[in-house]
């Protein structure tokens, strides 16, 4: 995973940072802000789609971090604790505006049940109206398609694809088993190739 | 045992090797759709990794600098820890010295316990404040109860009054 580190930030080592964090040296923990904000940002942004409340998401997060630091043990990276954190806020947020809205369901439980596990999948034939799609198209088509996953399944998607992470890396973050996360990308995958496929294939 | 969402999805990322690799493909209906279903994922991740990817925080600097005055904020906000002299070992130790103290009390005050007193205690107020010629009809009598609590009774009849030093006694 790749982290926005300068060379001289990156000869602190992070478990160097992390204890200094948890010896209440907040100038460390900046450090450690510096290197995952924007990935943190970036990563809330794609799962929330909106700006201000990733900015706010992000916020939470790294403020939930300082006051919880004291118990990372170090069992597994800083990067993959912070994420667990992130995940927490971010797909916890999700929920309740899901609640507050009503209640409208990701359509991914009800998609699965039409999607066969085996299916064979052909392009697309049917040629696009237009020849080009703006990049705002392209993004809001992105967006939609992946408004229509769970969170969870948002996440792993995500994780994978964008922040290249491993599977038990993912499993860390999200405490599932490697088994749920691949089960999840499989159906992930699935869903986004049905809904994007005349994208990709055409941009 | 590995569901078949488990091992496509591997096989798709290229974690599937040896005859785990050979096993699964051998069980695919038709590996060139299932090839072609893998250039499309791999295609697909490839689009998002571009589309997505490239998404920057703007004014990084006031993100962290609203980030710092948060935490010092919520910092100041927070009850400073109350820092309290009842430990655990602490209330121990002073539970087992307060137990030791009372049993070496308990013992001192039994040992100094001089059952002749109360007889003697008694018998002064029998001879020396019972006057015949104030009290003409007094009777005093004294029971003592044999049990395990050596009870003594002082039967008292016929008194004009108490001895005013009574209650003193």
């Amino acid at each position: 995973m790749q982290t926005e580190a300068t060379p001289a930030q990156a000869d602190v080592s992070e478990l160097d940072l992390v204890k200094r964090c948890q010896a209440g040296d907040s100038e460390a923990f900046d450090q450690l802000v510096t290197r995952y904000r924007t990935r943190v940002f970036a990563m809330i942004y794609n799962m929330v789609h909106n700006e201000q409340d990733a900015w706010d998401l992000a916020q939470d997060s790294f403020v939930k971090a300082w006051k919880s630091i004291g118990r990372f043990r170090g069992k597994s990276s800083f990067y993959t604790w912070i994420y667990r954190i992130v995940m927490n806020v971010t797909i916890d947020w999700l929920r309740k505006r899901q609640i507050k809205a009503g209640g409208a369901e990701f359509d991914d439980a009800i998609q699965l049940k039409e999607i066969d596990p085996a299916s064979k999948t052909v392009p697309k034939a049917d040629p696009l109206p237009h020849q080009r799609m703006e990049q705002t198209e392209i993004r809001a088509r992105i967006d939609k398609a992946i408004a229509q996953l769970s969170p969870e399944h948002r996440a792993v998607v995500l994780m994978k694809e964008i922040e290249e992470m491993q599977y038990h890396e993912i499993a860390e973050s999200l405490g599932c088993s490697i088994g749920t996360v691949m089960s999840r990308l499989f159906y992930a995958r699935k869903k986004l190739q049905n809904t994007l496929r005349d994208v990709y294939e055409n941009v | 045992m590995k569901t078949f969402e488990e091992k496509w999805t591997a096989w798709l990322d290229g974690q599937l090797s040896g005859r785990e690799l050979v096993e699964f493909e051998s069980s695919l209906p038709d590996l060139a759709a299932a090839e072609a279903e893998k250039r499309d994922a791999q295609k697909l991740g490839t689009f998002l990794k571009k589309e997505l990817g490239a998404r920057a925080l703007t004014n990084e600097e006031f993100f962290s600098h609203q980030l710092r005055e948060r935490i010092m904020r919520e910092t100041e906000d927070r009850p400073p820890p109350r820092s309290t002299w009842w430990t655990v070992p602490r209330l121990v130790w002073s539970g087992a010295t307060a137990l030791a103290l009372f049993l070496v009390t308990t013992f001192v005050l039994m040992t100094q316990h001089n059952p002749g007193e109360q007889s003697e205690y008694l018998t002064q107020i029998l001879n020396s404040k019972v006057d015949p010629a104030a009290n003409p009809n007094a009777t005093v009598s004294i029971f003592e109860i044999k049990n395990d609590n050596k009870v003594t009774v002082l039967w008292t009849e016929g008194l004009q009054s108490l001895p005013s030093d009574y209650a003193a006694k």
